[in-house]
């Protein structure tokens, strides 16, 4: 039986504010608006799990929650074992966030001095920084550009950096949030390699946030397809989508807001 | 918390301020001119008896009154505002939410990000002091050095919890922050920045005695200028109300902070500017 990494007991956030100035005689009466409900989830070790659904449908908030950014209203859940609530300093050092935030870097630092810095953040000691920041380099394949200034990589660089640094700590879990963006058809073929062979055949789990339904189908194990901040369905492409494209499950599914596999 | 992480920090703000090299190097000018500044004022007004009278418990000259002043008050900003500009500074470059992810508590992040600042100050200081003594004959030849560092030490703390309250506004209304605006203008206007606080009306000087700035200069003037120490009743009160300052605002201002982060999170703006 494969070993649970990530597991979500109904998984809820509902946004509060006040409705202030916008209108100035309920200025204190709360709105609110649930961004994520009741999400139940199970992701396997070794498992490149896609999450999928239209913008909005709430796959940021999950995956920001997961990574503790964001505070579940409702519900819990654990990343390898550890509660996602109380044990936040274990959570966050079994996981890798990756993003196509380009802005998450110091633009005027050089891709070395970049990784070193995230290398003391992650805890690593000086001498496992020195072994292992060529090595992340080999990997994305960005040894040759590390001294020069983050600005200066393209969409591209930037993105494999992105990796280069959620590779540092050799996290359990990694979340990537739209990793193919911008990215040119040859790129993404090699991330989805990289994925496939440095990630999930060494037992490291994907989550895998895209809009892109051919990538989700092409990589991904199981996915799960999100609107309106629930999970309409999950499972294996096949066996969603049988004979059917996933592309045409989803959009079937997205077009009926009343179907639910 | 090891000294790995807080270096690193130092290391990063010290590469990124330093490839503004320009920059860099004209803050050092504006030293020089405001010091050429004051020393003309002093020229003009040092030699009052008025001026001189007021100034007689810190040896009777505003030029050296004035430069300490200038030059310490620099603390006041950077603990005030560093702390909160660090923060909004890594929102707005998207570096923030890329550290939180990491196992790394936020209290260091938030204190480990403001001590370039200060580092940066205290050589901002120094270089004060220095012009001072060497261009415009400052005489720090009886100054006391234990009891104006240990001075330093508890204004940055004092400072700095000022700075974490405001940094928790910055947290969460994100721009607008009251606490590092009404505290910097009051403690300006009555802390003795510019001029002793002899001359302020009567409720103005009781006004005074709220701010730690109020303490910190006090202390400092009377150890470099007039070579007090511990064994000096005006130092050890001055030292003294800047422990009470640092004993109340510390915890509150931790506690204040990690409710505005808590709030942060709940509302899920905590990368947002």
């Amino acid at each position: 039986m494969s070993e649970t990494v990530i597991q979500t007991n109904n998984l809820t956030k509902e946004f509060t504010k006040l409705r202030g100035i916008s209108s100035p005689r309920n200025f204190f009466d709360k709105v609110s608006f649930t961004a994520v409900r009741g999400i139940n989830l199970t992701v396997s070790r070794g498992e490149i799990f896609g999450l999928l659904g239209p913008n909005g449908a709430g796959k940021t908030t999950l995956t920001k929650m997961l990574c503790t950014l964001i505070l579940p209203s409702d519900g819990n859940a654990t990343i390898c074992g550890y509660d996602l609530a109380r044990q936040q300093a274990q959570v966050k050092a079994s996981i890798a966030l990756i993003s196509s935030e380009e802005r998450s870097f110091y633009w005027r630092l050089s891709g070395r001095r970049n990784l070193e810095f995230f290398a003391a953040l992650y805890g690593l000691s000086r001498r496992r920084t020195r072994q292992r920041i060529p090595e992340v380099l080999e990997i994305v394949g960005m040894s040759d550009a590390a001294e020069r200034r983050f600005q200066e990589y393209s969409t591209g660089m930037k993105q494999r950096m992105a990796l280069a640094r959620g590779l540092l700590a050799e996290p359990d879990v990694f979340f990537m949030d739209e990793p193919t963006k911008g990215l040119d058809p040859v790129a993404v073929r090699n991330l989805h390699d990289f994925i496939r062979s440095q990630l999930t055949s060494r037992g490291k789990t994907v989550i895998l946030a895209t809009h892109d339904l051919v990538e989700a189908e092409e990589v991904c194990d199981r996915v799960g397809i999100m609107q309106g901040g629930r999970m309409k369905a999950e499972g294996k492409v096949s066996e969603l989508a049988g004979d059917a494209s996933l592309s045409d499950f989803f959009h079937n599914l997205i077009a009926d807001p009343e179907k639910k596999s | 918390m090891t000294l790995r992480k807080p270096q690193a920090f130092l290391k990063k703000d010290f590469l990124m301020e330093t490839s503004y090299r320009f920059s860099f190097f004209l803050q050092f000018g504006g030293i020089f001119f405001s010091v050429v500044m004051f020393y003309f004022v002093s020229e003009l007004i040092g030699s009052a008896p008025s001026v001189q009278q007021s100034l007689s418990r810190y040896g009777g000259n505003y030029f050296s009154f004035v430069l300490i002043g200038i030059a310490f008050s620099n603390f006041l900003s950077v603990g005030l505002g560093s702390f909160s500009s660090s923060i909004r500074g890594e929102q707005m470059m998207g570096t923030l939410e890329a550290m939180l992810v990491t196992p790394t508590r936020l209290s260091t992040i938030i204190i480990s990000s403001s001590q370039w600042s200060f580092a940066f100050t205290s050589l901002r200081v120094g270089i004060y002091l220095l012009l001072g003594g060497l261009l415009f004959g400052v005489d720090f030849g009886d100054a006391n050095v234990i009891p104006a560092l240990a001075a330093l030490l508890l204004t940055v703390i004092a400072f700095s919890s000022l700075g974490i309250i405001s940094a928790s506004f910055i947290m969460i209304f994100k721009r607008g922050d009251p606490i590092a605006w009404l505290i910097s203008s009051t403690s300006t206007l009555v802390g003795g920045v510019f001029y002793p606080i002899s001359i302020l009306p009567d409720w103005l000087q009781k006004l005074s005695y709220l701010f730690p700035i109020t303490y910190s200069l006090d202390a400092i003037r009377l150890s470099l200028l007039q070579g007090y120490g511990f064994a000096n009743q005006e130092v050890t009160r001055d030292l003294a109300a800047l422990v009470v300052f640092s004993v109340i605002t510390l915890p509150v201002s931790l506690v204040i902070f990690r409710y505005a982060v808590r709030r942060a999170k709940k509302d899920g703006s905590l990368a947002y500017y």
